[in-house]
């Protein structure tokens, strides 16, 4: 017994020792050759099949982008440069609309299979299958037919489709890996080809997914890197704390607070812009909304009363100080040849918004604005102005708006109920039921969003959930998603924006910046705001 | 002893059927595991149709309890909601992990609380006594997130101060990892913080009840008896009393693991240790009942287990206990 206790002792005491001594700690990323770089991500893709039901992440396509490249790709300013394609692709013609690609002579797959128009369409085909759980067929199912020849190919559209031209660029899949094949089950765990600078090697479910360079990728630049590893800490701290003790070298964070511990940390650099995805707060038109909500009057009171200007840099100015205020639901500040702040005309008016209500005959409400104020407006025919504020929970930036808006509008008489749910309740059953009010939430997307903005806002738009209908603003949308000159188009989605401007079915409120942090002993990423992501251009990744 | 367990075992297959369905009710009119998808500007229709036919979704939740009972018993637990993946695979995968990080965790604490315990009773009031009972208290007292949170701050000062990694910050290995003892030796590395974390408020649990019961035992009337019989005191105490009093403690622990090995939510979230834990939490965020159900299966069988093996084992240690 005793002799027992004693090597049990000395077992557990070794094991202890073990772990503490045995592995060494390295300084510098966990042991890892010199190329090879740790990319940190906060999501794990739940396959890599590309944009699936199940999986249209930004994880998916970081790891994606680089083995089902593009025939174009975008930049770091959202621009589209040939990448596979040997130039941008063209509009042959306008009725029917027609387009033509060629892909470069040097575009391989990574088994030596040229990359080819029957490439572009197996994919075309996989995306109309209606047994394939894509997760979206926008434009594929416009077009009527695609002829190849090789390298070259020409797509011929039923419906002219105006997002053409990213259509036609994106990634695809290689036609004699998946002939035959069951999309809704293939590329689960493994891809055995790729036309990008970096290739599948290996994938430790729940910790990593290894990249390696593909020899075989001449279109571009060559990655200077062996491998690119991204480590999956889904812990908010814990990618941090893990950045900052060296276990990976570059990370694309979530706006948190944590992000300010680096901006001034000379091992980090911190690279930040504002993305296409924006932050606002939609108002229900619909029968089951507030009736006070149907009289623009009411909605008027509501974004003059809001400090959307304080609402910004309260929430961001130690991670991203100087903010704008968004004053356009179609275009983003970046887009400066395209912004035009049709929203600017409604700044924040305290003692305007009582006498707006004032002015139509509402009573009950204060005199002057008050923070202590707790008396409510009741407006002819409609009731009280006390809304129901639909957003999610858990979001610490989101309740910090809240209670923002709340006090600023209960100081002018307008009261808001908090209804915050979680974020499966919200966007699953009250925001289609439209049994609500106010709701806030951020829209994503990318560059050609804009173009698809009369599903939110056209008289029974697929997404829209406000129950907003002006035959002007329809037009003005549905025509932009047919108009194939950029010039017309753009003019037709200001021509709509001002007409929200005037209408108010939602309030715009900030486009949420993006950050990458990267350690300093590593240059070349570059921040990219579209759905490419931080590793567009991996080739030019270099450790010092 | 045998018909004692068969009944055991029936009473928990009613038990599983009545906690299986009542889950998979609280998890499907939770949310709506297609709600991501009706803000996302233009998704397919008949994709999302796709998935409501395949997992009958438009159909009363009786019904889709009846679906997912039959696919659970033919077809391994049936495949996740949206990706239409394999369950199973995942399942075990997740579990192996946990099994590394729970067992290690209580076999240590254990053999720590066991030794603080004894020597507490045994030195009753000492110093020593006071701080053990001190210690325990504030690890009873200490939430683990923040323990975690705390140790991978100090981790990370002690890298920045010094340049040297003692411990990883999350994760189970390293990018190379290597294989064979290197590969072992990697994975108890990364899982010293996370074992640490467990182990504080088992130690400070189990030491306390192990003291109270090696108190009980040490001042009975046989332990008396042994030592007036003139027995030396360390055979008095290691085969007298210690033997007795690790009898509630036996029953602890098996009951502590069986709950353990359903995964350890905080601490793998934090540790971001691809667990039983952070399976079941990212499965409730995705709305999709069908890897909760897998999980909640596992674990209550684990339970009903570690239950039954807890009686048995009480039975064994102590001859007065008899099962009819």
């Amino acid at each position: 017994m005793r002799r027992r206790s004693i090597a049990l002792s000395i077992w557990a005491l070794a094991i202890v020792g073990s772990l503490v001594v045995g592995p060494a700690a390295p300084a510098g990323p966990e042991r890892t050759s010199a190329g090879t770089i740790v990319f940190i991500h906060d999501q794990e893709p739940p396959s890599l099949r590309g944009s699936w039901i199940d999986n249209n992440l930004l994880a998916t396509g970081l790891v994606t982008n680089n083995i089902w490249h593009g025939g174009q790709i975008y930049d770091n300013t959202a621009t589209l440069q040939p990448r596979l394609f040997e130039a941008k692709p063209k509009l042959v013609k306008t009725s029917p609309q027609t387009v033509s690609f060629r892909y470069k002579a040097s575009a391989v797959w990574s088994d030596g299979k040229p990359v080819t128009c029957a490439d572009w369409k197996a994919t075309w085909r996989v995306f109309v299958n209606p047994q394939f759980n894509v997760v979206s067929r926008a434009g594929y199912e416009d077009i009527r037919s695609v002829t190849c020849n090789g390298k070259a190919g020409t797509i011929v559209f039923r419906t002219p489709f105006a997002a053409w031209e990213s259509l036609v660029s994106g990634g695809v899949y290689a036609a004699h890996v998946i002939r035959g094949k069951n999309m809704n089950q293939m590329f689960n765990d493994s891809i055995p080809v790729s036309s990008g600078p970096w290739k599948f090697q290996s994938w430790q479910k729940g910790v990593q997914l290894t990249l390696v360079k593909n020899p075989r990728f001449k279109v571009g630049p060559a990655m200077k890197l062996d491998r690119v590893v991204f480590r999956f800490i889904l812990d908010t701290n814990a990618r941090f704390q893990a950045l900052k003790a060296g276990e990976g070298h570059v990370m694309e964070p979530q706006p948190q607070l944590q992000i300010a511990d680096f901006l001034n940390d000379n091992d980090f650099k911190v690279q930040r812009s504002p993305e296409y995805a924006f932050e606002h707060i939609d108002i229900q038109l619909g029968p089951r909304g507030h009736p006070a909500l149907k009289l623009p009057y009411v909605r008027q009171a509501l974004i003059t009363g809001t400090n959307r200007r304080q609402i910004s840099s309260a929430l961001y100015r130690t991670i991203a100080p100087g903010l704008p205020t968004l004053d356009s639901l179609v275009f983003k500040p970046f887009e400066k040849a395209l912004y035009q702040r049709h929203f600017r005309k409604w700044g924040f008016s305290q003692s305007k918004v009582i006498s707006i209500l004032k002015g139509k005959g509402c009573t009950g409400g204060p005199d002057t604005p008050s923070v202590n104020n707790s008396d409510i407006f009741s407006c002819p025919g409609v009731g009280r102005l006390s809304f129901r504020f639909f957003t999610t929970t858990g979001n610490q930036l989101r309740t910090l708006t809240f209670e923002i808006i709340q006090r600023d509008l209960k100081s002018v008489g307008i009261e808001l109920i908090p209804r915050f749910q979680t974020a499966g309740t919200l966007f699953g059953s009250t925001l289609p039921s439209s049994d609500w009010d106010l709701m806030m939430f951020t829209y994503a997307g990318g560059p050609d969003s804009k173009i698809t903005s009369n599903t939110l806002y056209s008289c029974g738009g697929d997404q829209n959930y406000g129950n907003y209908c002006n035959p002007k603003a329809s037009a003005a949308f549905n025509a932009a998603t047919r108009e194939l000159d950029p010039a017309k188009r753009n003019a037709l989605l200001n021509r709509g924006d001002t007409q929200l401007a005037v209408d108010l079915p939602s309030i715009p409120l900030y486009v949420r910046p993006k950050w990458v942090i990267s350690a300093a002993n590593l240059s070349g990423p570059l921040l990219n705001t579209t759905s490419e992501g931080t590793p567009w251009n991996v080739a030019t990744w270099q450790l010092k | 002893m045998l018909s004692y367990v068969v009944r055991r075992l029936l009473y928990s297959v009613v038990v599983l059927v009545a906690a299986s369905f009542l889950v998979f009710t609280f998890v499907s009119v939770s949310g709506d595991p297609l709600a991501q998808l009706r803000i996302t500007p233009n998704v397919s229709e008949q994709s999302k149709q796709n998935v409501i036919d395949r997992k009958h979704l438009d159909e009363p939740i009786p019904v889709r309890y009846w679906y997912w009972v039959k696919d659970a018993v033919m077809n391994q637990f049936g495949t996740t909601l949206l990706g239409d993946r394999p369950i199973l695979p995942d399942l075990w995968r997740v579990m192996k992990n946990t099994l590394q990080l729970v067992l290690v965790a209580e076999l240590l604490a254990v053999l720590i609380a066991v030794g603080i315990g004894v020597y507490s009773a045994l030195r009753q009031y000492s110093v020593f006594d006071y701080a053990a009972t001190t210690v325990s208290f504030l690890g009873l007292a200490t939430p683990l997130f923040w323990l975690a949170l705390m140790l991978q701050v100090l981790v990370v000062q002690i890298y920045e101060q010094t340049g040297h990694r003692i411990f990883p910050i999350a994760s189970l290995n390293s990018v190379d990892a290597g294989s064979g003892i290197h590969f072992v030796l990697d994975r108890a590395h990364h899982l010293v913080l996370p074992v640490v974390v467990l182990m504080v408020a088992s130690v400070a649990s189990y030491s306390r009840y192990m003291r109270a019961s090696m108190l009980e035992v040490i001042n009975s009337d046989y332990v008396r008896t042994a030592r007036a019989k003139g027995l030396p005191e360390r055979r008095v105490t290691m085969k007298h009393a210690f033997r007795n009093a690790l009898l509630p403690l036996v029953t602890l622990v098996a009951l502590n693991f069986g709950t353990l090995l359903g995964g350890v939510i905080v601490t793998e979230t934090v540790f971001s240790l691809d667990g039983m834990g952070l399976y079941f939490y990212n499965a409730l965020l995705a709305n999709d009942p069908y890897p909760v159900m897998a999980w909640l299966m596992v674990t209550a069988t684990m339970i009903i287990v570690f239950n039954l093996i807890a009686d048995i084992a009480y039975g064994y240690l102590d001859p007065r206990v008899r099962y009819d």
